[in-house]
This record gives C-alpha cells, structure tokens and sequence, in this order.
C-alpha cells in the first residue's frame, strides 16, 4: 500500500451544536480511500458514520462544523476550498447514494430529467445529447425498457428500480469516489443482492472508489476490501476485510459479529451487545466502549485506549486485546470452529 | 418535445375523465365568457335597462323604476327589480365586479404570502421569528371583524374591500408556503441535489419551489370564491361596495328590507345567490382538478 491515497481523512470531528450541547458527533476519526477499492464503515446507527462521509461532502446542515482534522481529496484540502470550488467537486468527483431512493429523487420530475440535470451540471453537452447519456446510464444500471423508464415518475417505479436510477444518477459524471450511505437498507433481500453486485459490476467499469457505510457486516463482508469499524463517533477498529473477519481484535467488532444470525445453528435467542449507544451529549470517561464491554476494567473507565497498529494495516483501539484474542479463541473452539 | 407532449396529453385525458373537473371548468368558461360579453348580454336580454346604463360609469346598476317596491321578473326585467335596480343588470356586471375581486385579493394576497413565506423560510433565525410573529397578530384577529374595521375606517367602495381583503388574507399563505419550504429543505431530494453539485439558487428554483407551490396555486384557487362571499357579506352588512353598485352582495342588501316577506322579493335572493353559489362551485372545482393535475404524485 505504498501508493497515494484517493481520499484521506486525519482526525476528522465533526461537532454539532444544538440546544442541549455540543454533539461531537464524529470525534477524531481516520482512514484512507485508496482508488478503485472498497472502504466499508460499519456501526451502529449513530456512531457517526453517516455523519463522516456528509462531512467530506461538506453537506452538514448549519448546526453542524467540522472542528477540526484534515480531508485531502487527490491531495486537495477540502476544508479549505470556496464553497463554490466544493460545489463543482460534487457530483463531479464524489458523489454520493442515499438510503431511502423513495425520496431521494424529487417526486415532480422524471427521473430522465433528473439524471439530465446531473450530466448538464457538470458537463459541456447539450440537452439531446444528455438524454441520449442518460437513457445509456440507465440501461447500463440494469434498467429494462430505458427508452420508456427514462420520462417515468420515480413512484412509477419499484424501490430496486429506484435505487438503480439513483445509483444511475450519481455516476452520471463518472466521478472518483461514491458514497453509498446504506444504499441497501431500504431493499428486500434478493434486491439488495442485486443492487450490491452492480455497484460491483460499475466498480470495475469505472474504476471508481466506494466508501460502503452500513451497519449489515454481510454487506461488508461481500463488498469491502478494508474496513473502518465505529462506535460513538471513534474508529476503534481498521483492518482489511479477511482480518478483521478472522481475527477481531476489538470486544465491540467482536459483538458485531456475534449478533449476526448463523444458518448452521439454530439459537432461539440471537446474541446481542449487552445495554444502549451512550448519549453523544454525554460519553462515558475512557473508552467510549466501557459500560457495554464484557472486559472494561477500571482502566477502561478512566484512560481512553489510542488506536495502535497492531500488525501493519491493522489497528484497534483497546486496552485489552489479549484478553479478547483469548476469549475468541475459546468461544470459536466451543463451536468446534 | 416528444415526452412533454405526451405528457400533456395524458394529464389532459385524465382531466377530461374526471366529471367534476370538467364541470368546474365548464362553469368557469361560462363565467368568464358572461364577464366578457357582459354589454351585448344586458343589450340582448334586459335592453330597457341597458338603454338607461350610466355611459360614464357602467358597473353601476340603473334605475329602471322609481318604487322601492321589488317589482317581479317581467319581459323588460328578466330577474325582477329591487330597489329601482335591474337586478339581471346587476347579476351580469356582477359576474365582473366577482373576477375582479376575486383575482385581485387572491393574487395580491398570495404574492404578500409567498414573499413573507419564502423570506422566513429562507433566512430563519429572527427574520423568522418577527415575520411569523406578525402573521400570528394578524391572525388573530377575527377576519371579516377586522375587514369591516378597516372598511369602515378606509369608507366604502370596492377598492377599500378589497384592500381590507387584501390586508387581512395573506396569512395563511405565508405559513402554508413558509411549512412547505421547511419541509422540502428538509428532504432528501434536496440533499441529493446538492450533493451531485446543483447550485443553491436552481435548487430553490428546481427543487424545493415546485414541491412547494403548487399548494399556493390551489389554495389561491379555492379562495377565490371565498373572496367573493366575504366581499358579498360585507356588501350585505352595509360596509362593502357603494349601494347601487353591480355586485352580487349589494344586489342581496337591497333584500334585507324584505327579508319577512321573502314571496315578494325571492327573485332578488335567488339570482344573484345562485350565481354567487356556481362562481365558488366552479373555483373549488378547478382548485380540486389543480391538484389532480400538478401532482405527480396522484397521477397513476
């Protein structure tokens, strides 16, 4: 991995200041997006994931502020572009897919117009030409009849068909890095395969980086190839997707995985992470991690664990890794794994 | 240019199959085609009284008897006498004075509206907080009490109604459009418009005003009827148009006098009351079809 990062992000914190107090909704987080490849994040909802990839865009609401941290896109820094030079960077060189494609698309044109609209923002063709464009976008997404599809209403068509007009209009302009903020979770399942294998499919077309946010570790176990586990606004885990699988090297990674439902076994009950997200207006000292943790010692309440590279390309933020190593250990050869 | 036709031709289809629609335009073709030929109308129909129309001043209804006795619907008076006034003469140029108000109170109202709105949607903050702050002391006054007041106050005439209309009426506009952009700002569509780069103004333009708008247009619609029946009712209690005027609310004043002896004057109710009825009728009508045809949502 010597090769320059597409997208780096140093320390990011993304604050929002409401009412009660001041969120910090994203609070130091770091990882890299290398070209072409999957970066997945995975967490709860609320952990901050969401909010990390709208800090990139720069498409916080006004209560929101990026308080710190850097964002180098193809080494620019984004933090310090007019807000009509980040303007031209969307859609152009990032883009992003949204969770709900039923309102993600504005319901009073077609979705013709709408991908147009995409293509004539950024580049110089005119309106026949972008609709020749947009109609190939469509039929390239998988969309039967794109001649017709393209002057339907996004109601007229199905959540799947939806989501494939979205995802259309976010590579309209070809652009080097898609955000697909759990572009499945709206989805049944068989479409959600389908929706997931052509993201792959235009991946390699395009050769486009994705930054895959969920919270389904299925999903990130089919689409990424590295992976940024969160909780509370914090990276605590980082390691390319066979590791982190194989060897978890943080309790909360390790609950995640847990709490997946298993076909070979037949539990009546599914694991699940013991207590609530803690209030983000009110974290506990130490490890953000400690009042749900099977291991927190009074240690874990009071210093906060760094994120150390264990192994090159895999880090954790955790002060008692052995003793999780052990615990998997054990736990896998109860299985018989 | 294809697609748009086609478009065009399908909401049309549907408009056409759906009855009340087409009433509700037929009734307002018919309206606006009696406004328009209002003259020849009262020439053909009611000539006696044509004959006597105040050249400098058609809107007023002329006299065609000296009594104050209501005179019953003859050959010379196709709708009776009231007052000394041909009320046919008043029901036609009534349908004028009707338009006339109804367009400008709806329209005026509904731009003060829009602007008021949209600015405190837009900016938020303390602009929101004062704007809305005097839509809710506006609001609270009762609206024909406070419309009387003022015309009392402005004097009578059809101007001064409408200014009090006018005054008293953007209201609702305002938090119907200042709702609707708070919301829309909020949708996701919006979001994905900005993240695909979209300029902010062409997404208040393109994005948030067409999901916002068309609520207006109907609301607009479907009050301009009710424009009409508060300026009657003014006119009724004496504080609307000057007497004499040809409006459907004074026409119905001149009947207040008769009021225990309704066999006698029936036709100075029923004219002016039947068209006042199909003039709401045929906006309500147009506002519901409106609807129909600008959301995309309720096409399938």
């Amino acid at each position: 991995m010597d090769k320059k990062p597409l997208l780096e992000v140093k320390g990011l914190k993304t604050y929002f200041h409401t009412d009660d107090g001041i969120v910090k909704a994203v609070d130091g987080v770091s990882f890299e997006v290398y070209s072409g490849e999957t970066l997945g994040i995975v967490g709860e909802s609320g952990c901050g994931k969401s909010v990390t990839s709208l800090s990139v865009m720069r498409l916080l609401d006004e209560k929101g502020e990026i308080a710190g941290g850097e964002i180098l896109f193809d080494g620019k820094d984004i933090r310090a572009l007019s807000d009509e030079e980040m303007r031209k960077m969307r859609g152009n060189d990032m883009a992003m897919i949204f969770q709900e494609p039923m309102t993600a698309l504005n319901p009073v044109y077609t979705i013709g117009d709408q991908i147009t609209e995409a293509i004539l923002l950024h580049q110089d063709v005119d309106k026949e030409t972008a609709r020749k464009m947009a109609i190939d976008m469509l039929r390239k997404v998988g969309i039967p009849e794109p001649e017709k599809r393209v002057d339907e209403y996004p109601h007229e068509l199905s959540g799947g068909m939806r989501q494939r007009a979205m995802i259309a209009m976010s590579l309209s302009c070809n652009p080097k890095l898609l955000f697909a903020d759990e572009p499945t979770t709206a989805l049944d399942v068989t479409i959600q395969a389908q929706i997931l294998e052509l993201m792959l499919e235009l991946q390699k077309e395009y050769g486009m980086a994705i930054v895959m946010i969920t919270h389904d570790l299925g999903v990130i176990a089919e689409m990424a190839e590295r992976v940024v586990v969160m909780y509370a606004g914090k990276v605590v885990e980082y390691a390319d997707v066979v590791t982190l699988f194989k060897d978890p090297k943080h309790p909360y990674t390790w609950g995640l995985m847990n709490a997946i439902p298993r076909l070979d076994e037949d539990k009546d009950v599914l694991y699940n992470i013991p207590g609530v997200v803690p209030d983000p207006l009110d974290f506990p000292k130490g490890c953000r991690f400690n009042t749900r943790c099977p291991l927190a010692t009074d240690k874990c309440r009071t210093e906060e664990p760094p994120l150390v590279e264990i192994e090159p390309g895999h880090k954790a933020a955790c002060w008692h890794i052995d003793r999780l190593v052990e615990m998997v250990k054990v736990s896998r050869a109860g299985e018989g794994a | 240019m294809a697609k748009r036709k086609s478009d065009f031709r399908k909401m049309m289809k549907k408009f056409w199959r759906n009855q009340t629609a087409v009433l509700g335009v037929v009734l307002l073709i018919m309206f606006v085609i009696i406004a328009i030929f209002a003259p020849q109308i009262v020439k053909t129909f009611s000539p006696k009284a044509a004959a006597r129309a105040y050249a400098e001043d058609p809107y007023q209804m002329p006299r065609v008897a000296w009594t104050s006795n209501p005179l019953p619907p003859s050959k010379d008076d196709p709708f009776g006498v009231i007052g000394g006034r041909d009320i046919f003469y008043g029901v036609i140029y009534g349908t004028r004075t009707a338009f006339k108000l109804g367009l400008t109170v709806a329209g005026l109202s509904a731009l003060i509206g829009i602007f008021v709105g949209s600015i405190s949607a837009y900016f938020g903050g303390w602009v929101d907080e004062i704007f809305m702050r005097i839509v809710d002391i506006f609001m609270s006054i009762p609206f024909l009490v406070a419309a009387m007041v003022l015309t009392t106050i402005l004097g009578k005439g059809l101007n001064n109604v409408m200014i009090a209309l006018v005054v008293f009426g953007w209201m609702t506009t305002a938090r119907l459009i200042r709702g609707n952009i708070l919301q829309a700002r909020e949708e996701q569509y919006v979001l994905a418009a900005k993240a695909l780069g979209q300029k902010d103004w062409l997404i208040i333009i393109k994005h948030i005003l067409p999901n916002t708008i068309f609520p207006v247009v109907i609301q607009m619609s479907m009050r301009m009827g009710s424009y009409v029946i508060t300026a009657a009712g003014l006119s009724f209690l004496g504080v609307g148009a000057e007497p004499g005027y040809a409006d459907w609310g004074t026409i119905l004043s001149y009947s207040r006098n008769w009021m225990t002896m309704l066999d006698k004057a029936w036709f100075a109710i029923v004219f002016p009351g039947v068209a006042m009825v199909l003039f709401v009728l045929a906006w309500n009508l147009v506002g519901d079809a409106l609807r129909d045809i600008f959301d995309p949502r309720m096409r399938s």
